[in-house]
Parts: C-alpha cells; structure tokens; sequence
C-alpha cells in the first residue's frame, strides 16, 4: 500500500502540470502559433481510443478470454487504410458545413432533420453510459488498490468529513470540474480546442509511457523474457495458456467473437463521439491524417505489446486470474515496486480523464444542439442567449458525467472493464450504416436512416443492454432465461433461437442485420425530400469538382433581408462581436447596395452563411430552423424560383431552352434589315417562350426620351403610350442611366411611387428593365418584360438571357443607326456635289462675262505699243483696267484693283466700270476722275466693305507727256534707257472717305520708255519659301527686256511669275498693261 | 530500373483502389478460414503461433500505411494542396 497523501499528492501534481499544459497550449492558440496543429499531436490526441479499458482492461482480458483482446486494437489499424479516403472525406465535409459532432454529420446528411439528430443523441447517450462508467469505475478501483481507500481520500478529510463517499463519486466530480474547464470555454464547437488536445495528447504519452515501463519491468526483471513467461505458463497450465492463445469454435475468443471485435472496434474508432471529436473537429490539417495513419496504429502496437506478457505474469504470480482487471496495478506493488505501481496509477488516470473529458464534451456538444437546442429556440432569442447556451453546455457535461457515475453505481461491479466497453462500442457500431452508406450511397434518406438507427437501437438495447442492467441488480432472470412471458424465441440473448455466438456478437449480427435491412429497403423504397438531395450532394459529391463551381440558384428570399438583420440574429446566439467577425469575413469583397443588402442573387448563399455560422455552435439542424423562424417572423421565406427552363441542364451553365433562344434571336436579326421587324419578331419570341404578358422596347430618340417603338403582349395602356423622361426615379430610368439590368422579382416590396402605381393598376406581380446595350458602350433603349402572374420570376440565369438578347438588339440597332446614317451622308455629299457644280458653272459664265468686259484688244496708237492681261486667280476677280481713245493720238488708261476676288469684287469691279464708263465721257483730268469715281462710289464700296486701288492716266501723244493720278494702286514703273523709275502720285483708296483730293503729275515720255502698270498679284506671288516676288525683281526683269516687244514683256513675267511661285497656284488675280513709246512714225499693233 | 520500380510503387500507393485491397486483404488474413493457420498450439521461439503471427501482421501492416502516408504526402508536396 502507498501513502493516500503520496498518491495525492502526485496525482494533484500531476493534475496541475495538465492545467498549465492546456493554458499554455490556449495561449499560443489565441496567438495563432497553435502548439497542437501538427501530424505528431494529433495522432497522439486520436490514442485518446486507448482508455482504461486498454489500460487496464486488456489484460483483464488477456488473461480470462485470451487472445482476443487484441481485435480491439487490430481493427483500428485496418480503418488506417481507409482514413485516407473516408476519413478525409467526412473531414472535408465537416470543415466544409461546420459540423459539431457526428449526430450533427448523420443528421446533416439526412436533411439537416432535428429528429434523426436527437435520435442519435439519445443512442450515444445511453450508449456511452457504461463506457464513461467503466473509466470512474477504473480509477476509484484503483485508487483503493493502491492506497487501501475507497475512492480519493485526503488525510484531512477523516478530520473534517466523517460519511464515507459513494465509490466514484469524487472521481467523477473531479473529471466534470476538468471537462468544464477545458471544454466548454466558447460555444463555437466548430473552434479546436487547443487546450484540451493538449492535454490529452500528454496524457497519451504519459499512458504509453507507464505502459510500457510497466510491461517492461515484469518482463525482463521479474522474469525472463516473453518467451520465459510463456514457457512458465505452459509448464504450470498448458491447459489454460492453450486456451487462452488460440481461438475457439463457439462463444468467446473464438472466430465469431474475433471478427465481431474486429467489425466493433473498427466502427468505434471513428464513431465514438469522442473519436469523431479528436479525428475530425479537432483536425487542423487535411495532411495529418497522412502521418496520424500510421502513427496511431504503431501507438496502439506498443501498448499492447506487454498485455499478454503481463496478463500471464500475473496468473503466474498470483497463481489464478481473479482480479486481472488491475494486474497492471497490482504486480508492481506485490513485487516492491511502489513508484512503479503510482507511474501506473497515473498511467491508468491519464486514460480514464482523456476519455471521459473528450467523450463528456462532444457529448453535451450534441445534447445541446439536438435536444436542448430545439426546444430553446421555440422562445424569442434574447441577448443572454450566448450566455445560457454555454452553461446548458456545461450542465451537459456535467449531466454526462452524472449518468456514467449512475450506470457504475448499479452495474459497476458485475462486469469485466472490457466487457462495459464493448456495451458501448455495439452502440456506436448502430451509426456505421447510415454513417457509410450517407457517404457513398446517394439513394441513402432519411427514412431509412432513421428506421435504420431504431431499429439497431432497439436490438441494441434488448439484447445487450437490458441484460446487463438486469444481471446487475439480478432481477428477472426469467426474462433473460425464458424470454418475455415465456416466449422462447425472444429471449434477449438468443434472439430467434440463435444461440452459439457470444452476446456481442449476437447482438452485432442482430442489431446490423435489422439496421441494415431497414436503411436499405426503406432508402429504396421511399425517395428523397428536397432538402435532403440538396444536402446529400454536398456530402456525398464533395471531391467533385464540379461541386465546387457556382450552380443556379434555385431559391430566392420572398422577402429581402438586409445584413443588420442577419447580424442582429447571429448576435443573439453567438455573441455580437463573433458576429461581426463572421459577417466581416463572409463580405469580403462583395458589393453591397444603396440599401445595405447584398443582390437578390447573393441573397441565398448569405442565408446559408449565416446557417452555417450558426450551425458552428447550434449545430446545423437548430441552426436552420432559427433562421427559418426568423425568415417567417419577418415575413419572408425561402421558395423556390420559377424555372423557366424545365428541361434538363444539358451544360452547366446554359440550358438547351436558353441556347435555342438565343440561336433563334440571331436568326431574327439576321432575318431582316428592318429595326421594326427584328423587334416585333424578337419580343414575339420572348412572349412566346416565357410566361411573360407584356414586352416593351423603348429607344432614346432625337429629344432625349425613351419613346416606345415596339410592344407585344397584352394591356398595359399606360406603359406604352407614353415615352419616359431619363430619370432615376422610374425603373425605366434608372435602369437606363445604372447601364444594368433592374428587375423587381415581387411587385409587393416595390419602393418607387410610380412604379408601384402602374404595377398596382395593371396587375403586374414582377418585371425587368434591361438596358439595351453593346459591351462597353452607352445604351440606346430599354427592354421591358412584365409578368402579371408569376412572382420571383427572374432568376440569374434569365436575366443573363435577357441581357443578352438585349445584347443582340442593340447590334441590330446599331447596325440599323448605321446605315441610316451612312445613307444621310451619302446624300448630303451628293446634294452638296451638285451645288458646287452648279456655282461652279455659273462662277465659269460670270468670268466669261467678266473677261469680256476686259477691252477685248488695246488700241493702236501712233508711236506707242500697248498690250495687256488679266489673269484671275478664282473664276472672277476684282482686277480691272480700261483704254479710253480720246483721239489725236491721246489715250486714257485705267488700272483698278478692288480688294479681294471674290464675287463680290467682281461685282464691284463691274459697276466701277459702268461708272466709269459714263463718266469718262466727259473729259476729265485724272485726278478728277479718281475724285468723281470715288464720290460716286464710296457708298457702294462702304457698304460692301471694299477698297478699290486705281490708277488713271492720260497720255497726249502729241506732246509725249503722260498726266496720272493714283488712289492708292501700285505705283506703275518707268524704263528708260536701262533704268527704271516709279510714277508716284499722292492719293487714298477709293472707298475709305466721302470726298479725297488728289494729286496729279506729268511725266514727259522718250522713245524706248516702257510703262509698266500692273497689280500687286505679281509682286506679292509667293515663293515656297514664303518670299514674295517683290518690285526689285519686276524691275529687274522687266529693264532686261525693254528692247522687246510689250506682248513679249507680258509673257515673260507672266511665265516667270508662275514658275516663281510654283507648285502653288497664283493667290490674286494678275493684270498688267505695258506701253512702250516708239518712234512718232512707227505705228504698232497692239494684241 | 530501381527507381523505376520504385516509381511505380509510388504511384500504385497513391491509388485509393490499392488502399481499399489493402484493407480487405488484412480483413481476410484476420478471419476464419485464413487465421485457422496460424490457430495452433505451437511454440515458435517459445512464444505462441497466433500471437507471433497477429503481431507480426500488424507490425507488417503498420509498415504498409506507413509506405502509404510516404507515398500520399510525396503527393501532396508535389503538386501543392488538391
């Protein structure tokens, strides 16, 4: 015996290095530098398989029934070869739905049903009774091996506390006060738990541990050798050790008993809750599972490897095997090894507390979700919500805990440890179907699972529980003897006559028999609800990848929720601040609307985050009933849209109906060339295709406003009589300026007044606007399609066709605009084309005319040779010079420039002649001309703002002297004998006052003197360069040719002009008059 | 031609159909009529035939997944997170 105060002591120690393990392991979690989130802890953390019972149990085992102890621990190691694909499938899953425990998985895959959860609720329940029992069982049992008192006991206490405690009484206390503490901090059970797996991964280790320190020290010091002991054993009893090492025919340790064990344990190493909780919700990685397969079996290899070594030590030393439930304790401690048997005390504790921790948790985890969670929910959610659910889940815990201890106190010392264990393992076994078959099996409903799940209970509890209740307090015996009122065949423990196996097995053949049955023929039988299909695609197609892209939606909100409100609702479970994070998270980078919603489309997959956030702590039946009752309460509730397409999918993302449509509306623009007719056809085709009752198209005309250009359908008189102005607030409008589709899918939430009235009045339940438009550029109409019978209407995949006809329209319109407006150019350049054709012609008359009105020859003079030109620059022109013959050998010449050559100058230049033509009837003097022609005309000439230059002279032929006057005009120039001078006269422009003197001169001319008069067109021609022609270079040509004849003169300078200011045409009109005085006998024509 | 095989074993490890043959073979080798081999009253080195032969088998078995979870995460390295 040791000392109670030592083992307390230690264990207390023991106890509070756990604490601070599990507080250190919290605080690099909240960090994010998780200490548990690697392949070695986790696989550690999945031993927690490995209780009391494979602490102490095996052995018991070992040494009673013998070998078959170790199926238990073999068929884990076959399920490694399935984790990486089972396993993984239902963590993807898990992750991927917030799973909180397996009745949450079963009962998701199942259509989210509340029931099926609370069934299986209460199966684990019962279930795991006498497995949480087993654990206080084995360290109260222990504790008074080792120290000689009944359940823990202090010193103090003899003192203070005189009733002895009911065995496991305190123990059970003790692990409810650790469980709450590590379990139940935070409601989300979806979080890990970093505390608590740390935990159990050092309590894993300190069992493997003591295990083997154990085994090893019995083995090689107190005997020999594995094969020492054997050959003792078979020496002392060859008997029993053959019995014991090999299988027999019927009953236990046979081959019956070791496929069942092996079937059992196989289920139970992934069905337990407590399994379910470490493998799968407390998995941090995918990848672990890799390492954890192999890992985890090699765990259980080890600490099974001394079972049988010690089993058969403690037969040999204690000479029988009574009591070999604690050979592990009792060994040590008989052999004088007291530390030995305290490291196996804490080896024994560390197994019991991991599992009755984990197991206590993720079984209020489900009691909570499934059973209380129900019922809480029927009340208005309150802000102390979050507060009540955690502490129900702490009196879950509590309760669980409670309910081992209760199974103890009545059942606990009539059974083996391995025996109690293997009562709860045929009850997780009752999952397997449903688990499997909700997996694989797509037909798998609801129905059969919960038939399933009944049917295998009831067999459960009938043949396997029930008798051990009643061997326990040794009621009836009749019952488990003659079967109920003397019935043979239903005698529990050989159901239908069935007799030869060993209860479990019984009970396994049985229960799975009918489980199986009933899930498989009512799954074939009945079908699926729409919930469940929904829900089984996510589960049992989660690898696929086609699972992953985005499906049409097939529901729609009647009503649109804002967030707010989704927040408000989530707050009320789950905390406000967990809210928002979770809120924050999902929005991310979606567009939110003026309203504080997100689009009608997203609006669905917003309510399944929430379910999904709510399912993390509500567990996800509870959690999509709060939502649904709080959609209700609102008023508004999910339904499905109306499917437009009712065919088949043929690709995912456009239906055959779609694709035709869209073919056929390319057919119609193609068809025609007529805007009216592509119109009419098209919202023909809509009508007809779709259950619309109304078809508008409106397009932007000249004025700004959407005119109505083509309707179909019925009604409507106010829609399309008239047009609408682009403003916000009509659909039309906003719809149009937006460039997006607005669509109202339920007349009833309408917002816009307008809208609302005509909606109202014409009966109109939904409707869409969409903006015709090509990509990218503005939008040149609007088409609108009512519905007076059908709400919700437009789904995102109709309005996506919509769009896109709209798309196809406004190519049509454009197209159309086009070649509308390519025709009015066309024209327009015709018309303009004739015109100038015409002015052309009539500018090519006027200069005929014009010309004409040039004297046709110069006159023939004694002693004098004239000759002139005119060149106009544009068809007429303001140049303009005149002879006058006086007789007696006088001549008057006339040079006149009117500014400019247009047709204005040329009119101008028309009347100046006229004028002058009258006047120069009288004789005149030059300046007096000048004078008179610019009384005359300076009204003229102000009003057509116009200038004239002017240079009149008189020649006398008889005295050779030439008189001039100049108002303003080039100055002529003089060559005489091989020089040049000006004629220079003072006198302004004609046309810029009312009366203008001026002054005349005489110039006496030689024979060999050449006159120039010629207009500023030649010395302001253009070179390329910009440098103009200028007097300098006139003269200078013009001195080298004063031998030639006048005509010759005229040609020269014309030809050099041209060549001077070539490529470019002339700019002014050209005109020059040479006189050259001959001789007084000479007399030459002029041309 | 050692790597090749050593590829080859590699890649038929990564299949889930070996995994799931794996799984019923050791089922199989568990269960009667296979384990009524090994169900003898003989000592091999002095320790008893099915004990040695269901510790050895688990001991072979561990190694197999053991290559298995080699073989997935050389998988899962290569290619990055499917």
């Amino acid at each position: 015996m040791l000392d109670v105060n030592w083992v307390w002591g230690t264990a207390l120690l023991y106890i509070v290095i756990l604490f601070l393990v599990a507080y250190y392991a919290d605080q690099r979690q909240r960090e994010d530098r998780s200490i548990t989130a690697n392949p070695a802890v986790y696989a550690l953390s999945i031993a927690v398989y490995s209780t009391s019972w494979t602490f102490y149990g095996s052995v018991g085992k070992a040494a009673t029934t013998g070998i078959d102890f170790l199926p238990i621990y073999l068929g884990p190691t076959l399920t490694a070869f399935t984790w990486w694909f089972l396993l993984k499938k239902i963590v993807r899953i898990s992750k991927e739905n917030n799973i909180t425990s397996i009745a949450d998985f079963i009962s998701s895959r199942y259509g989210s049903s509340q029931w099926l959860g609370a069934m299986i609720t209460v199966i684990t329940l019962m279930g795991i009774m006498p497995y949480i029992a087993l654990q206080l069982k084995a360290v109260s049992t222990a504790f008074t091996i080792i120290t000689g008192y009944h359940d823990f006991h202090v010193g103090v206490m003899e003192r203070v506390y005189t009733p002895s405690p009911h065995p496991g009484l305190f123990t059970a206390a003790l692990l409810a006060l650790f469980s709450v503490v590590f379990g139940a901090k935070h409601l989300a059970s979806t979080e890990r738990h970093d505390g608590l797996v740390a935990a159990i991964a050092l309590e894993s280790l300190v069992k493997l541990v003591a295990m083997l320190v154990v085994g090893f020290t019995i083995t090689y010091f107190v005997f020999d050798g594995m094969g020492d002991i054997f050959t003792r054993m078979y020496r002392k009893d060859p008997a029993l050790l053959t019995r014991l090492i090999t299988l027999g025919g019927t009953g236990e340790n046979s081959y019956s008993s070791m496929f069942s064990l092996l079937t059992l344990s196989m289920s139970a190493v992934m069905l337990l809750p407590r399994q379910f909780q470490v493998m799968v919700l407390e998995n941090a990685d995918e990848s672990h599972l890799n390492a954890a397969s192999w890992r985890f079996p090699a765990y259980m290899f080890l600490m099974n490897l001394f079972v049988m070594p010690i089993a058969l030590a403690g037969v040999l030393l204690t000479g029988s095997n009574v009591g070999a439930d604690f050979f592990v304790l009792t060994l040590p401690m008989q052999q004088g090894y007291p530390w030995l048997a305290l490291l196996a005390f804490l080896g024994g504790f560390s197994a019991s507390a991991g599992m009755v921790m984990v197991e206590s948790i993720a079984v209020s985890t489900m009691l909570l979700n499934h059973v209380l969670m129900p019922v809480v929910i029927r009340f208005k959610p309150q802000w102390w919500f979050p507060k009540l659910l955690i502490n129900l889940k702490r009196f879950g815990i509590v309760l669980v805990i409670l309910l081992g201890y209760l199974y103890q106190s009545v059942v606990g010392e009539s059974y083996m440890l391995a025996n109690m264990g293997l009562i709860s393992f045929s009850a997780a076994v009752q999952f397997a179907p449903a688990l499997i078959g909700g997996l694989y099996w797509p037909r798998g409903n609801k129905t059969g699972a919960i038939a399933g799940l009944s049917c295998g209970f009831a067999v459960w509890f009938y043949t396997l529980l029930l008798p051990s209740l009643l061997q326990a307090g040794g009621w009836q015996d009749d019952l488990l003897l003659q079967g109920p009122f003397g019935i043979e065949f239903l005698k529990p423990q050989a159901l239908f006559w069935l007799t030869g196996l060993d209860p479990y097995s019984h009970t396994l053949f049985w229960s799975m028999f009918m489980n199986i049955l009933a899930y498989l023929s009512l799954s074939i039988l009945l079908g699926q609800g729409e919930k469940e299909s929904e829900q089984m695609n996510r589960f049992v197609r989660v690898f696929s990848p086609e699972n992953l892209e985005p499906q049409w939606e097939t529901k729609r909100l009647s009503k649109p929720v804002t967030i707010v409100q989704f927040v408000n609702l989530m707050s009320k479970f789950i905390g406000e601040q967990q809210a928002h994070t979770a809120i924050t998270d999902y929005l991310g980078d979606r567009e939110i609307d003026s309203k504080g919603g997100v689009s009608e489309f997203e609006l669905p997959n917003l309510k399944r985050f929430v379910e999904k956030t709510l399912a993390g702590s509500l567990g996800g039946a509870a959690a999509g009933a709060v939502v649904e009752s709080f959609l209700s309460d609102i008023g508004s509730r999910m339904e499905p849209v109306f499917d437009i397409f009712s065919t088949v999918r043929t690709s995912r993302d456009q239906s055959r109906e779609a694709l035709s449509v869209r073919l056929r509306a390319s057919e119609i623009m193609n068809r025609s060339l007529e805007l009216d007719i592509i119109m009419g056809d098209l919202l023909e085709l809509i009508l007809r295709e779709f259950k619309l009752d109304l078809c508008v198209i409106r397009l932007l005309n000249d004025e700004g406003m959407l005119e109505v250009r083509c309707h179909r359908g019925y009604g409507g008189e106010r829609i399309i009589s008239e047009g609408r102005t682009l403003e916000i607030d009509t659909h039309v409008g906003e719809a149009f300026l937006g460039r997006r589709t607005e669509f109202v899918n339920d007349t009833a939430f309408l917002t816009k007044a307008i809208a609302k009235e005509i909606a109202n009045r014409e009966g109109i339940r939904s409707f869409a606007h969409i903006p015709i438009a090509s990509a990218g550029a503005p939008p040149v109409g609007v088409l609108s399609v009512f519905s007076r019978s059908i709400v919700g209407l437009f789904t995102e995949q109709f309005v996506e066709l919509l769009e896109s006809l709209a798309g196809q329209l406004a190519q049509a319109v454009n197209i159309v605009e086009e070649r509308e407006a390519r025709e009015r150019e066309r024209r327009q350049k015709e018309a303009a084309l004739l015109e100038n054709a015409r002015v052309t012609r009539d500018l090519e008359i006027a200069k005929q005319i014009q010309l004409s009105l040039l004297p046709e020859s110069a006159p023939r003079l004694k002693g004098l040779s004239i000759a002139s030109r005119c060149i106009p620059a544009a068809h007429v022109g303001g140049d303009y010079y005149d002879f006058f013959e006086r007789g007696e050998g006088r001549v008057d010449v006339i040079m006149a420039d009117v500014s400019g050559h247009s047709v204005g100058a040329a009119l101008i230049m028309v009347e100046t002649r006229s004028v002058l033509r009258a006047q120069m009837k009288e004789t005149h003097s030059a300046k007096d001309v000048l004078r008179l022609l610019n009384e005359l005309l300076y009204d003229d000439l102000s009003g057509a703002e116009l200038f004239i230059t002017m240079f009149c002279a008189k020649y006398d032929g008889t005295t050779r002297t030439l008189s001039y006057a100049n108002a303003g005009h080039s100055r002529p120039i003089l060559f005489r004998a091989g020089g040049w001078e000006e004629l220079d006269a003072e006198g302004l422009i004609l046309g810029v006052e009312q009366s203008v003197s001026f002054e005349e001169k005489k110039v006496s001319l030689e024979t060999g003197d050449l006159l120039l008069i010629y207009t500023d067109g030649i010395i302001e021609a253009e070179h390329e360069t910009g440098e103009l022609f200028g007097v300098e270079r006139l003269c200078r040509l013009v001195s080298g040719l004063a031998d030639e004849e006048p005509e010759t003169v005229i040609e020269r300078v014309l030809s050099e002009v041209n060549t001077y200011s070539w490529p470019h045409p002339l700019q002014d009109d050209i005109s020059m008059v040479v006189m050259k005085v001959l001789n007084n006998e000479a007399e030459t024509a002029s041309c | 031609m050692k790597t090749s095989i050593r590829e080859l074993l590699v890649k038929r490890l990564k299949l889930k159909d070996t995994w799931v043959i794996c799984f019923v073979l050791g089922m199989i080798m568990m269960n009667y009529p296979f384990i009524s081999i090994f169900n003898k009253p003989v000592f091999p080195f002095g320790i008893p035939l099915l004990y040695l032969y269901l510790l050895w088998g688990w001991m072979f078995s561990i190694f197999i997944v053991y290559l298995f979870s080699r073989a997935a995460r050389r998988d899962t390295d290569g290619k990055g997170r499917p």
